[in-house]
């Protein structure tokens, strides 16, 4: 297969694996750990949105309304973060199912904590 | 079932439309908050005024307006690497230029949706101004649905992705693959 400029060996158009890891750069099945910071910091960037309305307008957003919100959007996020990792890793021999239980359960006690004590 | 040629090793296109998958993935978590903001956003208009365009329920339904433009800007771009979702004449894919189509009514409907509130009326879901807004983000999801569709039937095609096995699911990717459904006919 002729490859783009740059890769293979100089006009012959035959392509080594070195060459088609090269293109490929990152693999997808190593991104857990990009993908998990991702979540965690969408996790905290929704508490800060929902705190912010229950603590700057409180008439607006009362704070039973911003944990619903919270709550909601936190089960959003996790399902949208398991399908990213499960679906990156798909067909390959690389299994995170330890990292996606810890980060979930995490964010799960904590959203149940901040849902009880914060705000009130 | 028909092979698409190939442009690039086909270990680095699954690589490349599985790194596409994670932006789609994450606008899809998006979208599908806004959807629950839509109830939220709805009982507040029902019990409070319109005091700011930035009560927290409009933070929320207006992010969208921002994350998923900016979300499809970053697939628009990435897509350039995957010859097979290219457009006609080597242009943007015919999908991804409907979402932009529709982000672009949207985000103009901001300055008009605001001009509106401040002389006119109370929020109400259907007045005029807000026509414009589902229009716009109907014509964006159109656009990402075939999008989405043509990448999840050339992952099938490439054999990363196993295809639905309820008959009718199956041939509809069947389809798809042939050239027979909108993912060929919107390139």
């Amino acid at each position: 297969m002729t490859l783009p400029k740059g890769f293979g060996s100089g006009g012959g158009g035959g392509s080594s694996s070195a060459d088609v890891e090269r293109m490929i750069g990152k693999r997808v099945e190593n991104m857990t750990g990009m993908i998990t910071a991702s979540y965690l910091a969408a996790w905290a960037a929704t508490f800060g949105g929902t705190a912010a309305g229950y603590f700057y307008y409180p008439w607006a957003y009362p704070t039973n309304s911003g944990h619903f919100a919270f709550i909601i959007l936190t089960i959003i996020e996790a399902i949208g973060y398991i399908f990213c990792v499960k679906v990156m890793q798909e067909g390959s021999n690389k299994n995170s199912n330890g990292v996606v239980a810890g980060a979930v359960g995490g964010t799960a006690v904590g959203t149940l904590l901040i849902s009880m004590f914060v705000g009130f | 079932m028909a092979q698409m040629p190939a442009l690039i090793p086909k270990e680095v296109e699954i690589q490349r439309l599985k790194k596409l998958w994670l932006i789609v993935i994450a606008m899809g978590s998006t979208a599908a908050s806004v959807e629950v903001d839509n109830f939220v956003d709805g009982s507040l208009h029902q019990t409070s005024i319109r005091d700011s365009a930035f009560t927290p329920a409009h933070w929320w339904l207006y992010s969208h307006f921002i994350t998923l433009p900016l979300g499809w800007a970053a697939a628009a771009m990435y897509d350039r690497r995957i010859p097979i979702l290219r457009g006609p004449n080597n242009s943007i894919n015919t999908g991804l230029k409907m979402t932009i189509l529709g982000y672009l009514a949207t985000m103009f409907t901001i300055g008009v949706n605001e001009m509106w509130h401040f002389w006119f009326v109370e929020e109400i879901f259907a007045v005029p101004n807000h026509w414009m807004f589902n229009m716009g983000v109907v014509v964006a999801f159109m656009g990402a649905l075939a999008y989405v569709v043509r990448v999840y039937a050339r992952l099938v095609e490439l054999g990363a992705e196993t295809p639905g096995e309820n008959p009718y699911v199956a041939e509809m990717y069947k389809m798809a693959l042939e050239g027979k459904l909108y993912s060929r006919s919107i390139p």
